[in-house]
């Protein structure tokens, strides 16, 4: 088992960093995010209503964070829709191997994929706040190995619970057409209704009872509060961990149960 | 003679309807080469994904090596190897790459793997492609790493689906030399499909022939010529009369089928019958527009167990434009 989700794995992830384009497309989208919409859009807003951030750029650096997870865990699925067109899912389910390594390396993968871009993102806005005339991100809390750590959980987390999403979505999806359309009804409501990108207390009180429930929001709430001084989050750190875990549980046991129906021989 | 697929009655129906196989029954035995022979939409595609644990069949029971495919899957999996009619190659590995991950999924170990993958590569003559993307390889090499794939495992019984399908003719005759070898050099049984005849008759030692989904005859390439009894001589007559009774009148003729202004005549002995009939059909007033003398290929079986030539079924056939569009895409 372990040998051959490792090696699925270990393809998926030979094409994502083989295609250079796509990795080059994943970094423009945020750089131009922080760049231009910065200056753009200059929200003067007081810290408190930006969960203690320093300045609405920081405050939406950590959104595009979580966000960047979500897209790449969505591209997951593209590929995983490339592989039934092309045979190559047959060819998997020919060989003797546990049907449920197929869903698991795929998550495992678009999870990897997922922490990593996110993290460059970071990265990214963390060299934009010293580029002047650039906005980025202003780290303000005595961020240690500690707060890394928690970091890198948060977003873990987060990417495991879309990848199984999105792995079940398109091995239960069989053309690209219908995976586009879904995609797309789940990823802007998914977006907007979260504080990853405006805070949600300007927000109408339904929408605002949506997205305290959208683990897109525990993520940034979680990680906001590792990252600024005097953060007075939606929830507590650990609620949003663990609210984040049990989601993430959750969603990985539904997407392996949805995948291996949608592999079962008919 | 020991059997290593059975199939007994075997349906399988598609959506409810499409009777894709029909109720088909055969044995292969071990070290056999056996090819299904049918034209497009014929259900050789479907018969393999059921043998090969891909597909649940509708009825009836198929073994191979000895386990029920639906009953254990997995144990089945394991003694076999699927070359599948679609390239499923992975474009973004290497050649060697796609190979050490087969022998990952079918749990060959790494060191043995090592070797094997050189070997197989030699014999597929993509030594020196091997660590090349795929993407830059053409048609024919996929097709091949496809087929050294399928072998890694030393598989009991190796399932060829259209091993040549959109294969220029040169490249087709390197597959089949590879093919043979296989053959000679091992007692792996081959199950393959084509809608080539020369391929069926060259390379199987037994030939199913398949038509929309039901077995219409099964033996050696030999035996089914000499069941069409000798050689055939094709007629044209112009103008409406039927001329079929006086041509049975002939001596050493055994049969006659009609179809439009052409005729069929069978006869025991082509040189010999010739003169006589064509004389026959003058002396009747009839003017033979063409003539032609055939010693019994398959088409000729194909067409006397179908009631139709391959070329004709295929045209009516369901094309299978997926499959099609796919070759285009990898052969491009
Ligand atoms: N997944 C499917 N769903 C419905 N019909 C199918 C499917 N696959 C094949 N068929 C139909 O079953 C018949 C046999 O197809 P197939 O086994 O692919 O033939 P062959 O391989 O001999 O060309 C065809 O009429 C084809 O259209
Ligand atoms: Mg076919």
């Amino acid at each position: 088992m372990i040998r051959e989700t490792t090696a699925l794995m270990v393809r998926e992830l030979k094409h994502w960093y083989r295609a250079k384009v796509q990795i080059f497309m994943l970094l423009i989208q945020p750089i131009v995010w922080l760049g231009l919409f910065g200056q753009a859009l200059p929200l003067k807003l007081p810290p408190a209503m930006l969960n203690g951030a320093p300045d609405y750029m920081s405050y939406m650096s950590v959104g595009m964070l979580a966000v960047t997870a979500l897209f790449t865990c969505m591209f997951a699925g593209m590929s995983v829709v490339w592989d039934r067109r092309f045979g190559f899912l047959n060819k998997l389910r020919a060989a003797p191997i546990p049907r449920g390594s197929i869903p698991v390396s795929r998550i495992l993968a678009a999870m990897i994929r997922a922490v990593i871009s996110a993290l460059m993102v970071l990265l990214i806005a963390l060299i934009f706040t010293h580029i002047p005339g650039l906005a980025g991100l202003t780290v303000t809390s005595n961020f240690d190995i500690l707060s890394g750590l928690g970091m890198i959980l948060i977003l873990v987390l987060l990417a495991t619970a879309f990848a199984a999403i999105f792995v079940a979505i398109a091995l239960t999806i069989k053309t690209q057409e219908t995976l586009f359309a879904v995609i797309n009804l789940l990823n802007l409501p998914l977006m907007f209704a979260s504080a990853a990108l405006f805070p949600i207390n300007s927000m109408p009180d339904w929408l605002q009872a949506v997205a305290k429930v959208n683990p897109l929001t525990l993520a940034v709430d979680g990680m906001r509060q590792l990252l600024f001084a005097g953060s007075i989050g939606i929830y507590p750190l650990w609620v949003d961990i663990l609210g984040l875990l049990t989601f993430s549980v959750v969603l990985v046991i539904i997407g392996i149960v949805v995948a291996m129906r949608a592999l079962k021989e008919k | 003679m020991t059997a290593i697929i059975e199939v007994k009655d075997l349906v399988k129906v598609y959506n409810g309807s499409i009777r894709a196989v029909d109720g088909i029954t055969f044995d292969v035995a071990e070290g056999e080469v056996f090819g299904f022979l049918g034209p497009n939409g014929a259900g050789k595609t479907t018969t393999i994904a059921v043998l090969t644990t891909l597909l649940q069949k509708t009825s009836g029971e198929c073994k191979v090596c000895d386990i029920d495919v639906s009953k254990h899957p997995t144990e089945v999996r394991r003694s076999i190897g699927l070359v599948p009619q679609e390239m499923t190659v992975d474009d973004d590995l290497t050649g060697r790459e796609n190979m050490i991950l087969q022998a990952t999924l079918y749990g060959v170990d790494m060191k043995v793997a090592k070797e094997r993958i050189t070997e197989l590569l030699a014999l597929v003559k993509l030594e020196e492609a091997a660590d090349r993307m795929v993407k830059t390889y053409s048609g024919g090499m996929r097709k091949r790493l496809e087929l050294s794939e399928g072998l890694i495992h030393r598989p009991r019984v190796l399932f060829l689906d259209e091993p040549t399908l959109g294969l220029d003719i040169q490249t087709r005759t390197t597959m089949w030399d590879h093919i043979r070898d296989l053959r000679k050099n091992s007692n792996m049984t081959v199950f393959m499909t084509t809608h080539y005849l020369e391929e069926a008759d060259s390379l199987c030692d037994r030939i199913g022939i398949i038509d929309k989904g039901k077995i219409m005859a099964l033996d050696t390439p030999i035996k089914l010529k000499e069941s069409l009894g000798g050689d055939v001589i094709s007629l044209k007559i112009s103008g409406e009369m039927d001329f079929t009774e006086p041509i049975k009148s002939v001596e050493g003729v055994l049969s006659v089928k009609k179809e439009d202004g052409s005729y069929r005549v069978k006869v025991f002995n082509g040189e010999t019958v010739t003169a006589p009939l064509l004389q026959e059909i003058s002396k009747r007033g009839g003017s033979v527009t063409y003539v032609s003398l055939e010693r019994p290929n398959m088409d000729q079986v194909f067409l006397e167990y179908t009631g139709r030539s391959l070329r004709d079924a295929e045209q009516s056939g369901s094309f299978d434009r997926m499959a099609a569009a796919r070759q285009m895409r990898r052969s491009s």
